[in-house]
């Protein structure tokens, strides 16, 4: 089942994880990590539920080992901690490996929901709108690579059955199997692409131009996410350019607080919030429905 | 004016042109016919067919025109081919190009370069039309065979063609399946006024619907005529795709003839009891097999309780599964879609472990054989696809594989003639027809000198003539003491060939019989011959006994 972020139209979705995904990689303001690693988190979690919190527990070593690396490259920093050998290791190098690991965390975070969100149909439509005829390839590959995996797993199944395939044998019986198996498919992919080809022609394809059918709608609502989606990168990229967001981390950690900075964090803040806001939004309208009735 | 007119057209392949395809195929299409077009596997159908549109027109030499609403086809321009002409290919997988089911209604559409709105109407009217709403968002991988074809289709139909075209579009379908895909072709025969051309093994669902039958034999049309006549028509040129009407059809002509040609199960049990008015049914019943399943005591092949699921939470596909098969028996599995009688094999042959129950070959448990000695001489499978086991460029090199490093032929010979391949030695396995490859298939099972031979399916695409050299096949296996476990849709089939039939239902073996004994207490999954016959005569099952009974009381 999914979100109703999800259901938004995916050219919604697909300007939240660039703006999402961009501006991740761009601040490295606290403030902005902060909000960052909230929303992706809670979203994450949203989707996911409780497996959601297993595969974050995996992530903590990755933030820790990311963290700790750090200052055993970057010995510059004015605080020492204490020396490896002749390498010092600096505080201000410390904390700029946890903001580095931290804005890791996040934007694989957010590609992590992406793949949720953006399904490959969605992807098709985008792409689509920019080139019709790189779409159905794409959707052809989409199609044709578990077809290739069921057939591959029919081949050596078969095989198997008539004593060719498996345990029996050594080393080299087993690599020489392997590649006829691999060479069946082959041939099959081949024979089968012939029928395709066959199909594709006899509905038309290539007679004329082709158009792109479209499955998603613009309703009022995609509309009104966009243009909040658009004010707040438009105002955080103004905020950006000027100097709200700057940070230092080596040789001192030094961050701006202005009033950019606030109003930048703030907007940055409401935008990664928006997928959360929708969905938890309508929950709550639901929630109403469900006790009205 | 006729809609195709196929003017003395004569085709050959490059290389082959003493040995034509095609001779002088002359007849007419008219608007808003339903033309089934018969003929053994190899007698020229789908070339024919494919010349009826210029894109799929293979390459050959070619004489005489065809004519499409007046003008030559190849004048036609490709945009109006397209979206008049719908042609359905036999493989209901391959001829799917997208991966979810709405951009595949679309697809057609989208190549013609349709409006968006427009677009949206025609898909909208097709999901509805065929019904396919319920999984309009679906991957293409997870439909079934019945709804892939179905989706094919669908998805011709919402180009608006005037003519279909369906070359075997069933075959790979199970009974089922099948026949809801033609009850739906007749529809839009009936509703649409669609012209439909197509190319069909089952018989017995199309027949009474179409307007003209055409029956090709190597490469020519042999008769041409009305539903009701083409029985008389093959009967008296004695051609053997008299073999492939449908059973009411052949009852009729094998017996003396009174009243008109049944071509329905229904008119042919009305045809019957007209003819037995007012006698008395001396034998109403044929003598059977004797064959005792209670006796089975040494069974080649035994499932105890066996209980097989695909994933940890999944549901039980198997659920206690019993069977015993007695040795050098045809035993066959039949029962509906998805009830697991493939997985029943794919157990047997140790690809799906059950987790509980056990599986005795000769009575000694399958997982005490060395790995290696259970296929190599005890137990081998033919797989649905023949396809899966063809790995070299010939057949010859493809059989020889099987031999390895003995270099002895004889075995291969004595194969290859019992299989009947000695002409397809030198072909590449993939060039061959369904049926041929279908043999070879299992020629190369065969190498392994089974004691037990699994067959998943075997007769599906088979043309009826040939189903006949098969069964011979299997009875001649038989006869040298093989085993022969067999799972199938074809109740037909099972019911003329089988020792012992079982039914597979919701993961067990519910019962299992002797085909008359099965067949007989069955009323709704029992063979068109028993259909026809049960409220005159006690026990007859296939075609042959309908025929003696009604013999023996004339």
């Amino acid at each position: 089942m999914q979100d109703t972020f999800s259901r938004c139209n995916p050219i919604v979705n697909l300007i939240f994880y660039l703006g999402a995904i961009i501006f991740g990689m761009i601040f490295m303001h606290p403030l902005c990590l902060m909000a960052a690693a909230v929303t992706s988190i809670t979203y994450y979690i949203y989707l996911k539920r409780i497996g959601g919190l297993k595969v974050l527990l995996g992530l903590a070593p990755v933030f820790i080992i990311i963290s700790a690396i750090n200052p055993l490259f970057n010995t510059r920093g004015e605080t020492l901690l204490f020396s490896i050998g002749t390498r010092p290791y600096t505080l201000e190098a410390l904390i700029y490996g946890v903001a580095v690991a931290t804005m890791f965390i996040c934007v694989i975070l957010w590609f992590f929901t992406y793949n949720i969100v953006i399904t490959s149909d969605k992807l098709t439509y985008l792409f689509g709108n920019v080139t019709p005829s790189l779409s159905v390839v794409f959707t052809m590959v989409l199609r044709l690579l578990p077809s290739y995996k069921r057939k591959l797993a029919a081949i050596s199944n078969a095989r198997k059955c008539i004593g060719k395939y498996g345990e029996n044998g050594g080393t080299k019986d087993r690599i020489k199997n392997g590649t006829t198996v691999v060479s069946t498919l082959t041939s099959w992919a081949l024979e089968n692409s012939i029928v395709t080809a066959d199909s594709m022609k006899s509905r038309g394809y290539g007679s004329s131009k082709r158009s792109n059918f479209v499955i998603y709608r613009f309703t009022s609502r995609d509309i009104w996410i966009l243009v909040l989606m658009i004010i707040c990168i438009v105002t955080i990229s103004f905020c950006g350019i000027k100097g709200g967001m700057s940070y230092t981390f080596i040789p001192d950690i030094d961050f701006a607080t202005n009033k950019f900075t606030v109003v930048g964090v703030l907007f940055y803040f409401i935008f990664l919030s928006l997928p959360i806001i929708i969905d938890v939004t309508e929950d709550v309208v639901w929630h109403f429905l469900k006790s009205r009735i | 004016m006729a809609l195709f007119e196929i003017k003395n057209l004569s085709f050959s392949y490059p290389d082959y042109e003493d040995n034509p395809v095609l001779k002088s195929v002359n007849f007419n299409i008219n608007q808003g016919e339903f033309i089934t077009l018969c003929g053994k596997s190899g007698s020229g159908k789908t070339t024919l067919l494919k010349h009826l549109k210029t894109v799929l027109t293979p390459y050959g030499k070619r004489t005489g025109e065809i004519l499409y609403k007046g003008n030559r086809l190849e004048d036609v321009d490709l945009r109006t081919q397209s979206s008049e002409i719908g042609y359905v290919m036999q493989n209901p997988d391959n001829q799917i190009v997208t991966d979810k089911v709405w951009h595949e209604l679309a697809f057609g559409l989208e190549s013609l370069g349709t409006p968006q709105d427009i677009m949206r109407l025609r898909v909208a009217e097709m999901a509805s039309y065929f019904g396919i709403q319920g999984w309009f968002h679906r991957d293409v991988a997870d439909l079934s065979g019945g709804q892939k074809q179905l989706l094919n289709l669908a998805s011709i139909m919402a180009m608006q063609p005037k003519v279909l075209i369906l070359d075997e579009p069933t075959s790979q379908l199970d009974p089922i399946a099948a026949s809801d895909f033609l009850n739906t072709i007749k529809k839009i025969n009936r509703e649409l006024g669609t012209t439909i051309i197509i190319t069909e093994h089952r018989l017995e669902d199309i027949l009474s619907a179409s307007d003209r039958v055409i029956v090709m034999d190597k490469g020519s049309v042999v008769a041409d005529d009305a539903p009701a006549g083409i029985g008389e028509h093959l009967k008296t040129i004695s051609s053997d795709m008299f073999e492939a009407m449908p059973t009411p059809v052949k009852i009729y002509y094998e017996v003396e003839k009174n009243g008109v040609c049944p071509l329905t199960v229904r008119d042919g049990r009305k045809w019957l009891s007209e003819s037995f008015e007012g006698k008395d049914i001396k034998v109403s019943k044929v003598e059977e097999k004797s064959f005792d399943l209670e006796e089975v005591t040494n069974p080649v092949l035994h499932l105890k309780e066996l209980w097989f699921r695909y994933e940890k939470n999944g549901e039980d596909i198997l659920k206690g599964t019993n069977l015993k098969v007695k040795s050098n028996t045809i035993h066959t599995i039949v029962g509906g879609n998805g009830t697991g009688k493939s997985t029943t094999l794919k157990a047997i042959c140790n690809i799906c472990k059950p987790y509980r129950g056990k599986i005795l070959i000769q009575g000694k448990a399958i997982d005490k054989y060395k790995s290696g000695e259970l296929f190599n001489g005890m137990l081998a499978m033919l797989p649905q696809n023949p396809q899966c086991l063809f790995v070299k460029k010939t057949v010859r090199e493809d059989l020889l594989e099987m031999i390895g490093k003995r270099d002895d032929t004889r075995i291969l010979d004595e194969v290859v003639r019992d299989c009947q391949i000695e002409s397809l030695l030198s072909a590449h396995p993939f060039d061959l027809s369904g049926g041929e490859q279908q043999r070879v298939a299992l020629a190369k099972v065969l190498l392994t000198n089974p004691k037990i031979l699994l067959l998943d399916e075997p007769t599906k695409g088979m043309d009826s003539i040939f189903k006949i050299q098969f069964a011979d096949i299997l009875n001649r296996l038989k006869d040298r003491g093989v085993t022969i476990v067999m799972v199938s849709h074809d109740v037909e089939f099972c019911a003329r060939y089988a020792d012992c039939v079982s039914m597979f239902f919701d993961g067990g073996i519910i019962t299992s019989n002797t085909p008359h004994r099965f067949f007989v207490e069955n009323s709704f999954y029992t063979t068109a011959a028993n259909r026809m016959s049960r409220h005159i005569f006690d026990n007859a099952i296939t075609n042959e006994d309908v025929i003696e009974l009604c013999r023996k009381n004339q």
